[in-house]
């Protein structure tokens, strides 16, 4: 083999080495880095609902941020996912052929502002609108639903974070989801039609049930954009006070995992509490892997299941 | 080899330039630097940020160092002066024991003076309400969540209180100005001693969480009915209305030099660690404002830049002093500046 | 066959009224999302357009900031340190990410055995979807504890970020280059390497450029990695990489956060500034990407 070959292919196949020794690397670091908390606290870290750096009275568990987490992740999650799909379908469906180029472009503009312009949207924009507007006025007519509790008191609470969520997965889903729409072959459309259904009935019964797995993936891949957003988020939600990280207000101050890291990992001073910020990391860090691998395992699938369901049809 | 039509090589052409026009607007106008001399690299407290600020140009120019400072709250400064990230690390809070083995071979030294100021939004009324420890700690509990509840009423009788909500705002990252406040609060209160206790960051039951004073400011200013806690220089700096604190001898004080001054005469004995307490002074000092307190420089005894370090904390609390009284910042007082200096000398060593 | 709705509903010509309603009703929900998804971009981008431009002046781009405590008359200032930072952070981040990023898809493509290539494909997918927040931690850890934070840790920290989308890119476009190509080279006596590097490389220019800015675009907007590598800085502008150097998205980040409507202005303006850069490239690097594809494809 000659020498040119042989280097080419040794610094290029370096090169990849590299990377898989890179991950490797940062996955060590981050369990290495929460050793001593995952020593002193075990398990019981993840359902331990404290936060307390008090000199002498330290006490760290990760409860509260899990639930913060899981609240604003699943519920941003849950208004982007009918959106999206709205979008989706009037891009691909309704929108006049105009519109179509313009409309798709804006909505791939969101997906390009970046976190720290949404956030600071989200604190002087947003923040107050809801304080002084939407809040009250939610609570006045749905106050009896726990989730719709005190108002927030400067305009910073999971509510805004939730907003500010939702507006970060749309890009992503919607795009993804009129990618899927797209790709449904015009024969199954068109029959549908003939056989008589109206249109959103087509869209329904053929559309929904052809792009369900991607459907999934994206809102998947959506949802691993919210977990690990940290700078927006802790612009807009708050901080947990006290113990009060688990409960239903959704106008409370919360905080998420990712959040929470950002906000307090500079000032941590001691082992113990730089520690159990980078555990904070590590079960991020676990969620996003899953939740990216979950979305990979969908595609595979469906792409397989693509392969046999036309020829089935 | 794929040739570029003529608009695509202009449109690069184009970018480049303007990329290239961006970095020499921003060198050529971006402060003539003088030839620099070292960097003096510093972090922690924003407390102390507004004093430490003023003494860039003039350190500059005395002795041609450039002294950088970031607030990012005393927690921060203390991990970063420990990771050796920066040449000196600033805290209000004095560092604990373990903080000091941490640090492996560190020295506090007393570099400043000023007060905490407990600020307030209230559409409607004037600066200098009055209040007192054991209202304020209520008020941040959550006991007390109206502007109009009689124990506030009580101690202004001649004002007119609006029956807007309380809203608390606190620092959320490690601070300096939370160890001062929750210091006062836990001997003002016995209920906030036992409940919640002081520290660099506690557990508030209520409120919001802002990072620096400039979000607690920013948090206050912001909303109606807002109350929080922040270097006195930045409740003027923003315009924002502070209390009149009650001290032990009754009288309702604010925090301005001579009251600062009043306080700093309750302990001029620094402890091994140089650390001081100045909070709730006792009955025999009438004028004191008792949320004041020392803030901190920490260094490590050995580092490269001994030399420059000492020469510019020797000026930071001697000539750096009197940049202080238009920010609130009384001049650290004789014994102590003795016992500063003593410890300046250490560095290096 | 999986519409069995349809084929009950259509022989139900009865229900015809109700079902044309819930079409209609069902067109009008999904023309509303698209409205209220177009309002929300519109709202965000209206607010930074006005306010930015409002603040948005030379000085922004030539001044540093000012102590922000300063007595005296108002002195003109701006965030000069913050973009020559950016600059400098992602240039070097891209320099670093470049020739990895090539000599990795080169590998995947043209070396890899297929489980060797859906194995580092899957690291690189893992890479991609490690929060950047936690890649701040991993750098800090790494290179910061000790050193100090560096213009270098933070490039380093935007080069892990950019890595896998670059990567896949470029692997994209390598695929795409016709195999006849490299069998014409290799018939000629070519050898391997100089084929890769001479013949095919080159033909993917144009994609690796679009992957490129479109990495760019991504991590000049990125904050979280920088807090912690390359954020405790001074006022001055500085183009010395191994002391910290600010960063446009961490400057709004620590504006945003200050009482002083002055500062939100300047970090408005500069929000502006990091929209319209990232909006040219993305926009500028589709526009290129569907020229070279039109091209490589036409080559076919």
């Amino acid at each position: 083999m000659r020498f040119g070959d042989l280097s080419l292919q040794v610094v290029a196949g370096a090169a990849a080495a590299g990377t898989t020794i890179l991950v490797g690397l940062i996955v060590w670091k981050v369990v290495d880095g929460a050793l001593p908390s995952i020593r002193h606290y075990g398990l019981k870290f993840v359902w331990t609902n404290a936060w307390i750096p008090v000199t002498g009275h330290e006490l760290y568990g990760a409860a509260s941020f899990l639930f913060g987490t899981a609240v604003t992740s699943l519920i941003a999650l849950a208004l982007a996912a009918p959106l999206s799909l709205g979008i989706a379908i009037y891009l691909t469906e309704l929108a006049p052929n105009f519109l179509r180029g313009p409309v798709t472009a804006l909505i791939e503009t969101l997906a390009a502002v970046p976190s720290v312009v949404i956030g600071l949207w989200g604190i002087l924009v947003l923040g107050p609108v809801l304080r002084t507007d939407v809040e009250p006025k939610l609570h006045s007519a749905f106050g009896f639903i726990p989730l719709f509790g005190e108002p927030s008191s400067t305009g910073s609470s999971m509510f805004t974070a939730i907003i500010v969520l939702t507006f970060m997965i749309l890009p992503i889903v919607s795009s993804i989801t009129r990618e899927l729409f797209l790709g449904v072959p015009h024969d199954q459309k068109e029959g549908a039609l003939a056989l008589g259904s109206t249109h959103w009935e087509m869209v329904h019964g053929v559309m929904f049930p052809y792009a369900r797995g991607g459907i999934a993936a994206a809102l998947i891949l959506g949802l691993g954009r919210a977990l690990g957003e940290a700078i927006a988020v802790t612009q807009v939600i708050g901080g947990v006070t006290g113990s009060s990280g688990i409960q239903w207000n959704l106008f409370a101050t919360g905080d998420t995992l990712a959040s929470k890291i950002a906000a307090s990992y500079q000032g941590a001073t001691t082992n113990l509490q730089i520690s159990s910020l980078i555990y904070l990391g590590l079960i991020l860090l676990v969620f996003s892997l899953f939740v990216n691998f979950l979305a990979q395992v969908i595609v595979r699938r469906v792409a397989r299941k693509q392969g046999f369901g036309a020829a089935r049809v | 080899m794929p040739k570029y039509g003529k608009l695509t090589r202009i449109g690069l052409l184009a970018a480049v330039a303007a990329v290239l026009a961006i970095l020499a607007a921003g060198t050529a106008g971006a402060a003539p630097a003088k030839k620099t001399g070292t960097t003096i690299a510093g972090a922690g407290s924003t407390f102390v940020q507004p004093l430490v600020q003023q003494w860039i140009s003039p350190v500059g120019s005395a002795y041609g160092y450039e002294l950088q400072y970031s607030g990012v709250g005393s927690g921060a400064g203390i991990a970063a002066i420990t990771a050796r990230t920066v040449d000196f690390g600033a805290s209000d809070a004095p560092m604990t024991p373990d903080q000091f083995t941490a640090c492996k071979g560190c020295v506090q030294i007393p570099w400043a003076l000023s007060a905490t100021a407990v600020i307030y939004n209230l559409p409607g009324t004037k600066n200098l309400l009055h209040i007192n420890g054991a209202t304020l700690a209520k008020i941040f509990m959550g006991q007390i969540t109206q502007w109009d509840d009689p124990a506030i009423a009580k101690l202004n009788k001649n004002v007119n209180l609006p029956s807007t909500k309380i809203a608390t705002v606190h620092r959320s990252d490690n601070s300096g100005t939370t160890f001062n406040f929750t210091d006062y609060l836990s001997s003002a209160s016995a209920s906030w001693k036992s409940q919640i206790g002081n520290g660099v960051a506690v557990s508030w039951p209520n409120g919001t969480g802002q990072r620096g004073s400039a979000g607690v400011a920013a948090g206050v200013a912001q909303t109606p009915g807002g109350i929080g806690y922040v270097d006195v220089a930045y409740a003027l700096h923003n315009h924002l209305s502070y209390f009149a604190v009650q001290n032990r001898s009754g009288k309702f004080a604010t925090p301005g030099l001579k009251g600062i001054l009043a306080a700093a005469s309750s302990d001029q004995k620094p402890d091994a660690s140089n650390a001081l307490s100045i909070v709730n002074p006792p009955k025999k000092f009438p004028l004191a404002y008792p949320i004041s307190t020392y803030t901190y420089v920490i260094v490590p005894t050995s580092t490269p830049k001994a030399a420059d370090i000492r020469k510019f904390l020797f000026w930071a609390v001697t000539k750096g002093q009197t940049y202080g009284p238009k920010l609130l910042f009384q001049p650290i007082p004789k014994p102590v500046l003795i016992v500063a200096e003593k410890t300046i000398k250490k560095i290096g060593s | 066959m999986s519409a069995h709705g349809i084929t009950r509903a259509g022989l139900q010509a009865v229900n015809l009224p109700r079902r044309r309603v819930v079409n209609r009703v069902m067109q009008a929900l999904s023309t509303l999302a698209a409205a209220i998804a177009v309002a929300a971009l519109v709202i965000i981008v209206y607010a930074v357009a006005k306010r930015g431009a409002g603040a948005l002046d030379l000085n922004l781009l030539t001044k540093d900031p000012a102590n922000s405590f300063s007595f005296g008359p108002a002195v003109k200032e701006g965030l000069a340190n913050a973009f020559v930072g950016s600059l400098i952070l992602v240039g070097l981040a891209t320099a670093m990410t470049l020739p990895i990023g090539l000599l990795v898809a080169i590998y995947l493509v043209e070396y890899a055995k297929p489980s060797i290539r859906a194995g580092v494909t899957l690291v690189l997918d893992v890479l991609n979807g490690v929060p950047a927040i936690v890649i701040g931690i991993f750098v800090y850890g790494l290179i910061v504890v000790g050193s100090g934070q560096s213009g270098w840790a933070g490039a380093f920290a935007l080069a892990c970020l950019m890595l896998p989308l670059l990567a896949r890119s470029t692997m994209e476009v390598l695929l795409l280059v016709p195999s006849s190509l490299r069998e014409a080279s290799l018939g000629l006596g070519i050898p391997r390497w100089r084929t890769i590097l001479s013949i095919v490389l080159p033909q993917t220019l144009g994609g690796v450029v679009t992957g490129t800015v479109l990495a760019v675009a991504r991590v000049a907007g990125e904050t979280a990695p920088l807090l912690f590598t390359s954020s405790l800085v001074g006022t001055k502008t500085s183009w010395d990489p191994f002391h910290a150097l600010q960063s446009v998205p961490v400057a709004i980040f620590e504006l945003s956060e200050q009482p002083d409507p002055a500062a939100h202005e300047r970090a408005w303006a500069a929000a502006l500034v990091l929209l319209l850069f990232i909006l040219f490239s993305s926009l500028t690097a589709r526009w290129f990407a569907t020229r070279s594809r039109r091209k490589l494809t036409a080559a076919r």
